[in-house]
């Protein structure tokens, strides 16, 4: 019997999550990262400290490049372990998106729920709103992981796969990243963004969701 | 039209634009003769955003149909687009350092053209780094298209995000144009006189292209 739709990406969800937390290869690279990053951040600041939004690019800074240490490799590892092949021709390529994007999200949760709270005790951060950040963050991750499975996908068979997928990154997710920043930065206390910012970030996470979905079809389905 | 044509009209009005340029327009109020710099900025901007927009239609004509001309057509735009963007960057820079005292200060219009640099960058190293060429066609016209979605974002939200020193648009917010009549007629003439250059070099990139140069 055919799976439908949501028990389709509920299954290539629990794949991704099988075979991520048996190899556990993609998750410790990038929260060693981050750690690594964190760690050097505040040796070198010697317990000074930086303005709200200096704090808030540094977090994000971190959270951008140790999310590319394991995001990055949502396709190649199918690629390099040959199935990849196999989930074309079993799977269907919305399923494969959403349910390898689902699992992104929860790999960029469980990166942020690990940095964050370090981040703060490291470079002692005072939060003003608690529920500001977690929205910057919530809406933050959800964009890099929209924009990431598909920039994944598009660079499965190319010749320097790590760095070009900052590249190909950066640009497109600089919509989220810069709210992602202003939003933190007001959190700890500095003046400015407010829920407008979340909206907008909001509707281009979203964007990029669906811009990824219809995209997609013309990848999976090569002539 | 013929290559010839097109180069001759290109070099007619290109002479044209600097005489007016030159001889004719006005200094410009508070920018003094260094409003002249702007007929150069303008235009190659204009083409920088032309380019990209031409890029991603035929990234997505490549997707409906694939065949080789949409995809040169494509990746010689987007190469374009980048020696356009450079332009505009470098040119937009040395105004900012006259006017403002600073090559760079991320005002909205300087993150966009970057942003738009860092496009026109990913995309050329995306298509070095991929061998097949189907595959390589294919990729980069979804990378091509999937970078459109960030124009809503540097068009509506970034003026929103960051405060501005950039002059006003030709086309203010009220929708109407604020400008000295000789200014605005060689202002078109010279936005004209850029994308003719373009669509002549495009065209002769595209056949270079496909000749395999």
């Amino acid at each position: 019997m055919k799976p439908s739709a949501w028990q389709g990406i509920c299954l290539v969800f629990r794949k991704e999550l099988t075979a991520g937390l048996r190899f556990r290869a993609a998750w410790a690279a990038m929260l060693m990262f981050a750690l690594t990053t964190l760690a050097c951040a505040s040796m070198a600041l010697q317990g000074g400290s930086l303005e709200p939004r200096m704090q808030a690019a540094l977090l994000w800074i971190i959270l951008f490049f140790a999310s590319m240490a394991g995001a990055d490799r949502v396709f190649a590892d199918e690629s390099t372990a040959g199935t990849l092949l196999t989930l074309r021709v079993y799977g269907a390529s919305q399923a494969v998106l959403l349910g390898k994007l689902c699992y992104t999200f929860f790999l960029l949760l469980v990166l942020a729920a690990f940095t964050v709270p370090l981040f703060l005790v490291f470079l002692d951060v005072t939060v003003k709103e608690p529920l500001v950040l977690l929205g910057a963050v919530l809406l933050g991750t959800g964009g890099i992981a929209a924009a990431g499975t598909l920039i994944a996908a598009l660079t499965t068979d190319a010749s320097t796969h790590s760095g070009l997928f900052s590249v190909l990154m950066l640009p497109v997710i600089l919509p989220v990243f810069l709210p992602a920043i202003s939003l933190t930065a007001s959190s700890f206390g500095a003046d400015g963004a407010g829920s407008p910012y979340l909206g907008a970030m909001a509707l281009y996470d979203a964007i990029l969701a669906v811009g990824a979905s219809v995209l997609f079809d013309s990848l999976w389905y090569e002539d | 039209m013929r290559d010839s044509y097109l180069w001759g009209l290109a070099a007619l009005l290109t002479a044209g634009v600097i005489y007016a340029v030159f001889f004719i327009v006005p200094e410009a109020m508070g920018l003094g003769p260094l409003v002249r710099i702007a007929f150069f900025h303008i235009p190659v901007a204009w083409v920088a955003v032309i380019a990209f927009f031409v890029a991603a239609f035929y990234g997505a004509r490549y997707l409906r149909s694939p065949s080789p001309r949409a995809d040169a057509l494509s990746a010689c735009s987007a190469r374009l687009g980048l020696v356009f963007t450079v332009l505009a960057t470098a040119s937009g820079s040395i105004f900012s350092k006259l006017t403002w005292g600073a090559y760079w200060n991320w005002d909205p219009r300087q993150t966009t053209i970057f942003v738009l640099l860092l496009i026109y960058g990913a995309y050329l190293t995306l298509r070095s780094a991929i061998q097949d060429e189907a595959r390589r066609a294919r990729v980069s016209a979804i990378y091509s298209l999937f970078s459109v979605l960030t124009v809503p974002f540097l068009v509506f939200i970034i003026p929103r995000l960051y405060f501005s020193l950039h002059p006003t648009p030709v086309v203010n917010a009220r929708g109407s144009v604020d400008m000295d009549a000789v200014m605005l007629y060689t202002l078109i003439a010279a936005l004209i006189d850029a994308t003719l250059i373009y669509i002549t070099l495009l065209r002769r990139s595209v056949r270079a292209h496909r000749e395999g140069f």
